[in-house]
């Protein structure tokens, strides 16, 4: 077992170890409900209004699913996923509300505690679904607005719970905080890498993952070399560095808004022309896509993802890699929310083909590919484990059956998912960053 | 006479009904959907060319992507031979191209009955095996409401009582007829409450998604 697996092992045994947080006191089934359907309506606009009144009830978004391909159980159907809203929709604000009302049965408490095991343990957002739906209907976006529901109502998983209280009270994730950054950049900074911390007059700040700090600290040393090979003036602030949102993971708008804030405000107070985001999906469509619809603003800084960086560096004449000498081949792993909800699809292609790495892809790839099961908080949770591992052995018959060497990914999440479902079922193809690839190939 | 009296009604003030409530309710429908707006997306867009990204969803999605085409290959093919055949009807009956240029002004060629015959009965067979399927498939039988089902009832309706005044079945002719107009005018009348109004809402779905996606850079 190497080193990175046993890390990824003791995080799992970390995360067990989280309290479950009983469901919060004071709050009464009736509220819980009304603060559901509030969280429902404030987000039910024109383009919900269509998409939910163009759905067919065809079912094909199920032929997407990982989660229903995995287990055929029909009630991970992504449609099935957002029916609450539907009902919601439809009693509250469809133009025939008056005749569907009598119709359509109200939300309910019970609906709420069901619903839950279906957006977050069957769901990780992946918008694979998105990317079926003849009637061109936005699916994912449909079922996040349920997570978002059930997370204004405080249902979200206990574990998830804690987490996002905790980054929202206290600007740390399971103990990692601006401490622990500092001691983990201090090791790193002894091997050799240059990271600088909290320095004023910087233009570029780079955002890490709690996951990266604990797991792959090689992965942000990566970085690291990477941003100052191409003379970036960048820095990292111990007090806003995280690029994982548990507020958005857990459902909780106010919380998401919170660690949005964090690394907003620094910016704007020290003068950030450009936020680079390491190896995160989720890190990076929270801030990216997410960021100024969060604030209500446009920011004040352009978000790249640290491949893109790379990629245009690369382009520019400013970064050169070196051809790699073995010949090997790689599976690419899309993390869905850099590749299908981000738009970074062909970039960490031609960087692995600029390296001369022969790319092997999966039957499904790209725009299509599967998640790793474990997005968007699947990871953390102890009741989803059983379905993650499922969607895992989906994607490992897909990477056996490419045959590659490796697999490459650029997502923090997904190789720990990766590295723990191969751990369980003692699959032995190295899974690697993509950035740290990219770090040791770098000309001198 | 009784007979000649419920066919007057339905070509004459059963129709004008019908189709009242077919505009309104269509109308009404768009407008209130449209009038909710939607929040302008404030992030910086990777892709401005939104017309370009709506008009190439709304093509693509035509066909399903590679990826997904075997495990919905029959209902992507089902679903195009019912609505080709239910236009072929629909659309190039002779009779049926009479009624629209009383109303339009203009007419256009028909094709042979006996293309038309096979078309209706392809239509009214398709459409019933779809049924089945709604009814016995563990993820569409779970999430099928009652509008699904009425709305299959509905549109059955006038290919089964058309099918049967073509070929003479059942009833007298203009009972028949009647019948058929009074199933054509159940299912104006029904059209704007139900899920058909697919037929005015997927091209906007289609296009918005496209441009929702566009907007980061990725063809949708």
């Amino acid at each position: 077992m190497n080193s990175q697996t046993t890390r990824a092992l003791e995080m799992e045994a970390a995360l067990e170890q989280i309290e479950p947080t009983i469901e919060r006191k004071g709050l009464s089934d009736d509220e819980r409900v009304e603060r559901a359907k509030q969280a429902f309506l404030r987000k039910l606009d024109g383009r919900k209004a269509v998409d939910l009144d163009t759905c067919i009830h065809c079912g094909m978004c199920a032929e997407a699913c990982p989660f229903y391909l995995t287990t055929q159980n029909e009630k991970y159907a992504p449609v099935h996923k957002y029916r609450l809203l539907r009902r919601l929709y439809r009693r509250r604000l469809s133009p025939m509300r008056w005749l569907y009302k009598p119709f359509t049965p109200d939300i309910t408490i019970d609906d709420l505690r069901e619903w839950r095991h279906y957006v977050f343990d069957a769901c990780t957002g992946c918008a694979r679904c998105d990317m079926i739906c003849p009637m061109g209907v936005n699916v994912s976006s449909l079922i996040r607005i349920v997570r978002e529901g059930i997370g204004a109502a405080d249902l979200m998983p206990p574990r998830l719970q804690r987490l996002k209280n905790e980054q929202r009270d206290k600007n740390s994730i399971v103990g990692v905080d601006g401490e622990y950054l500092r001691n983990v950049v201090a090791t790193l900074n002894d091997q050799g890498a240059d990271i600088p911390l909290d320095k004023d007059g910087a233009d570029t700040m780079l955002l890490t993952t709690v996951t990266e700090l604990r797991l792959f600290p090689t992965a942000l040393a990566a970085n690291a070399k990477i941003l100052n090979k191409i003379g970036a003036n960048w820095t990292m602030y111990t007090d806003a560095f995280e690029a994982a949102n548990l507020g958005y993971v857990a459902g909780d708008t106010k919380a998401l808004r919170t660690a949005t804030a964090r690394i907003v405000e620094k910016a704007r107070e020290q003068g950030i022309k450009t936020v680079v985001v390491g190896e995160t999906g989720h890190g990076y469509q929270t801030l990216r896509w997410l960021g100024a619809n969060t604030m209500g603003e446009r920011l004040p800084f352009d978000v790249y993802s640290i491949l893109e960086v790379v990629a245009q560096a690369q382009a520019d004449g400013r970064l050169e890699l070196k051809q790699q000498a073995n010949g090997s081949s790689v599976s690419y792993q899309d993390p869905c929310r850099l590749s299908r909800k981000g738009g970074i699809l062909e970039q960490p292609r031609r960087i692995l083909e600029s390296m001369g790495y022969e790319i092997r892809e999966t039957e499904v790839h790209g725009r299509e590919d599967y998640c790793c099961g474990g997005g968007c908080g699947e990871y953390v949770l102890s009741t989803g484990s059983k379905l993650r591992h499922k969607v895992f052995d989906l994607k490992r018959h897909q990477f056996e059956d490419a045959g590659a060497d490796e697999v490459v990914t650029a997502c923090a999440s997904c190789r720990y998912n990766l590295l723990i479902g191969a751990e369980k079922v003692e699959w032995d193809t190295p899974i690697t960053s993509l950035v740290e690839t990219v770090a040791a190939h770098m000309a001198d | 006479m009784e007979n000649m009296t419920l066919l007057d009604f339905a070509r004459g003030p059963g129709l004008q009904w019908a189709l009242w409530i077919f505009c309104l309710g269509v109308v009404w429908r768009i407008v209130g959907a449209m009038y909710l707006l939607g929040n302008k997306d404030l992030s910086k867009a990777r892709r401005t060319n939104y017309i370009r990204s709506g008009l190439r969803a709304i093509l693509t999605r035509s066909t399903p992507a590679e990826a997904f085409e075997e495990k919905i290959r029959f209902q992507h093919i089902s679903g195009y031979a019912w609505h080709l055949a239910l236009f072929v009807s629909v659309l190039f009956f002779a009779p049926h191209i009479l009624f629209f240029e009383s109303i339009l002004g203009f007419s256009w060629p028909h094709l042979p009955n006996t293309i038309i015959l096979f078309s209706g009965a392809v239509a009214t067979a398709l459409l019933i095996a779809l049924l089945i399927r709604r009814a016995t498939h563990p993820v569409q039988r779970l999430i099928s409401t009652a509008d699904d089902y009425i709305s299959i009832a509905v549109v059955l309706l006038p290919l089964i009582t058309g099918l049967a005044a073509f070929a003479h079945i059942g009833l007298r002719y203009e009972t028949m007829l009647a019948l058929h107009l009074l199933s054509v005018e159940l299912m104006l009348i029904w059209y704007p409450f139900s899920k058909l109004m697919h037929a005015f809402m997927t091209f906007p779905a289609r296009y918005q998604t496209g441009t929702f996606f566009g907007h980061r850079g990725i063809k949708a």
